[in-house]
């Protein structure tokens, strides 16, 4: 019953897409209530749908051929749910939700004075909703029965039970989803003739704002996964699936800071339109590089290639139209007052061109292997040393300038009156660069100049909030801040580590750094759905006191013949010590992996205070917009 | 001129999805291992035999025939689902087998064919894995068709499964016509 519901409020879904687009087309007969009815119609069997496969996997409907295939009885609740948007057909779904989200937001938008142009932004949201649905429903309906009916799941791998992951592809997708607001803008504005009028940037902030922010927190819990359960002792990879997430997110945080300066100075606005079409394009582009098997990646996804196929070919519809469209029609927005470097729009533009740099570096390393394979028939892949040499050298000056920029005044600045706003900040990164580097006496260049962009981001921001001044505004100096913490926890983690993969026997002992381990015993526990051997660790520091005990796990899951590694850390703010179990027995001992990572809830606490910046900002432009409504 | 820069993005956007189209529709397999091998003569070795009293030397063993190179163990759990289709392919197909006994316990592994039954004509014994090291082998199981001329013709990488039963059953046919 439940299935067929969800199917059925699926093609509903299709039914109120199509409807609004019509609709969007024959504005000018319309009246408003027929409008909002098809937008709340379509947003509650969007939302129908997707409930109803959360109450599939909720009760366990093994009838259904994705619940049978993702889930399993013995699953707790939390999990099972979670299990909706671990797979593909699911987390289609979730994404159509989230689409027609954003399409009701911008729905709100809708007033006498801007119907036309909102209409328009309806059209376009509306064909990319028709175009997702229709290939749920084709390629991977979520819903599709299974005969005869099955007993019991074929459960989920394990190392997915996690709740970092079972949060992380939600806030995902509301990143991703929601550049598709800022690509229905922009597409609206570009086929629009009398824009003049309307603060399309205004309206467009709000949406990439939310988007940038989920995806910020979204990728920082796919980190703190991988580092918590992965049990490789890092925290990011250079996977072409976290590209995929990363590369949006950086156009994302062009786009935002370029939006700012189409606002005050009504510049920049062509590549404003640019950078939201690129955001949304590479979203659906990450979304197929995923989903149709072209590259091989951690995170696989049930292959398909009409899948690949269907996506690329509405990736092809929306890039070519879109872009199209940009080619004859950006002209207009483009205006030639030429501004001063020194200036904050100067060093926004500047920032935005290095993002761009980076984004399209990161783009041609994912690619780059597929691109080799097209021309000669070698098999190459692009690793961390590709992006350390390449991305690192990019970024350096743009968080110089993040530094320098937010300082400056508007249209130009005075140049010293300059350097004295920026003496303190200054000094204040000298003296404390010193003192680290008098703690962790490691001279590389790399850890020097982490370090100092570290500290200038973090003073300077500390001192525009502790001051109060009103000039600046406080979203932006909190997500600075974070940025700075961030860069403090990555540099920290990278070049510090230190890594040790030894063969330990009970009552051996161990020097990392300052501590020593001492491998105490092994014994066997039992889990609610798994069986494990639990190695137990005893850590001293220098003065032979105990200061921890660790307790890494090798866990067997017999339902679906799993093993995991669980990790244990013993985090404090100035390093991690990470211990994993690996492969062994009572007479030849085990392997045992211990990193000693410093500074890595760093990384953690920036990414989350990143993210508060977001959320201060969403607010603050939602009341900015209210306002001009 | 401004006007025309203004295309770059798309012309890109093009390139790429022509690109991608074109990977799409050609038949590939990402997690495909090339070998360097293909279509070079056979990594020579001489090793003792599992079942038979003499040594087994490659140059005498191969030549003449298509003959299948399997490297497989006990310990080693796919090799046991493989062990099937390379049955079929002894019984049924009438394939010439050698199989490479890959860091193994050859007590275990006589107790091992004498259960599931033996498809190969031959077992060199690789104790220390230095003959998988001159192969190549990623990782056991592992499959190379080896043409009468001596040259390896394709390589398998993991266990055989029904699909790649039939595309190494095509292959071999391929080879057997060509000669």
């Amino acid at each position: 019953m439940v299935p067929s519901l969800g199917y059925f409020a699926l093609c509903l879904s299709l039914c109120f897409a199509v409807l609004q687009l019509l609709i969007s087309i024959k504005n000018n007969s319309v009246v408003f209530v027929t409008y909002r009815v098809v937008i709340n119609g379509l947003l509650i069997s969007s939302l129908i749908s997707f409930f109803s496969l959360i109450f599939c996997y909720a009760v366990s409907d093994f009838t259904v051929l994705n619940v049978f295939q993702n889930s399993h009885e013995t699953k707790p609740l939390f999990y099972k749910i979670a299990a909706v948007w671990g797979n593909h057909e699911g987390s289609m779904l979730l994404w159509i939700l989230v689409l027609t989200l954003f399409n009701f937001f911008i729905f709100r938008l809708y007033s006498k004075k801007n119907f036309l142009f909102i209409s328009k932004v309806l059209q376009t949201q509306s064909i990319v909703i028709i175009g997702f649905v229709i290939f749920s429903i084709l390629t991977s309906n979520p819903f599709e029965r299974i005969t005869p009916s099955q007993n019991s799941g074929l459960g989920f791998n394990p190392i997915l039970q996690d709740p970092a992951l079972a949060i992380h592809p939600p806030l995902l997708y509301v990143g991703y989803v929601g550049f598709s607001a800022a690509f229905s803008f922009a597409v609206a504005v570009l086929s629009s003739n009398n824009i003049e009028k309307i603060p399309w940037y205004s309206y467009m902030k709000p949406f990439v704002l939310f988007a940038w922010t989920f995806l910020t927190i979204g990728i920082a819990l796919g980190s703190i996964w991988a580092y918590y359960e992965l049990g490789w002792g890092g925290w990011w990879f250079w996977d072409p699936v976290e590209n995929a997430s990363f590369m949006p997110w950086l156009l994302g945080t062009a786009l935002l800071h370029s939006l700012i300066v189409a606002e005050k100075r009504k510049s920049l606005q062509a590549w404003v339109l640019l950078l939201s079409i690129l955001s949304f394009l590479l979203s659906v582009i990450g979304t197929f590089l995923v989903r149709s098997g072209i590259l091989t990646s951690v995170h696989a996804f049930a292959l398909d290639p009409s899948r690949g196929i269907y996506i690329l070919g509405l990736t092809a519809f929306l890039g070519c139209y879109s872009l199209i469209l940009f080619a004859t029609r950006s002209n207009k927005f483009i205006r030639k007052n030429y501004f001063s470097f020194l200036s904050k729009e100067g060093s926004i533009l500047v920032n935005n061109i290095l993002i761009v740099v980076v984004c399209s570096t990161v783009f041609l390393g994912t690619i780059y292997p597929l691109l080799v394979e097209i021309f000669t028939s070698n098999k190459i892949s692009v690793g961390e040393p590709y992006y350390n040499s390449t991305v690192i050298p990019i970024i350096i000056p743009a968080i110089i300038i993040m530094g320098i920029g937010p300082m400056m005044n508007w249209e130009k600045e005075n140049g010293k009156k300059y350097l004295k706003k920026i003496i303190p900040a200054f000094s204040i990164t000298c003296l404390i660069t010193l003192l680290i580097f008098s703690i962790y006496q490691s001279f590389s260049f790399i850890g020097v100049m982490g370090i100092i962009l570290a500290f200038w981001l973090i003073s300077n921001n500390l001192m525009i909030l502790i001051k109060k001044e009103k000039n600046y505004l406080k979203s932006m100096a909190v997500a600075h801040l974070g940025v700075g913490l961030l860069i403090l926890g990555i540099t920290g983690s990278s070049v510090w580590q230190k890594e040790k993969i030894i063969n330990m026997k009970i009552n051996d002992k161990v020097n990392v750094v300052k501590y020593n381990i001492i491998f105490e015993k092994i014994i066997e526990i039992t889990g609610p759905n798994y069986i494990a051997i639990q190695g137990n660790f005893l850590v001293y520091d220098g003065k032979e006191n105990i200061i921890a005990k660790l307790k890494p796990e090798k866990r067997f899951y017999p339902i679906t013949n799993n093993i995991t590694t669980e990790v244990a850390i013993d985090t404090n703010i100035l390093r991690d010590l990470y211990i994993v179990l690996g492969k062994g027995n009572e007479n030849d001992g085990w392997i045992v992996k211990i990193y000693y990572n410093p500074l890595v809830i760093w990384i953690w606490i920036g990414a989350l205070t990143v993210f508060l910046g977001g959320v201060i900002s969403i607010n603050n432009n939602l009341k900015k917009l209210k306002i001009l409504l | 001129m401004r006007k025309k820069t203004l295309i770059i993005p798309f012309a890109i956007f093009l390139l790429i999805l022509i690109a991608f189209f074109n990977l799409l529709l050609k038949e590939r397999n990402p997690s495909d291992i090339p070998s360097n091998l293909i279509n070079k003569k056979i990594p020579e070795f001489e090793a003792k035999s599992l079942l038979r009293s003499e040594k087994f030397l490659s140059v005498e063993k191969f030549g003449n025939e298509v003959i299948l190179v399997n490297f497989f163990a006990t310990w080693c759990k796919p090799c046991r689902d493989e062990h099937v289709y390379i049955k079929r392919f002894s019984d049924e197909k009438k394939i010439k087998i050698i199989g490479i006994n890959y860091k193994d316990k050859s007590q275990k592994t006589i107790q091992w064919l004498k259960k599931l039954g033996n498809p190969y004509s031959n077992i060199p014994i690789d104790k220390n894995g230095r003959i998988a090291i001159d192969w190549g082998v990623y990782g056991i199981p592992e499959t190379f068709v080896v043409s009468p001329k001596k040259i390896i013709k394709y390589r398998h990488v993991g266990p055989i499964t029904k699909k790649s039963f039939e595309k190494i059953n095509l292959i071999i046919n391929e080879i057997k016509n060509d000669n």
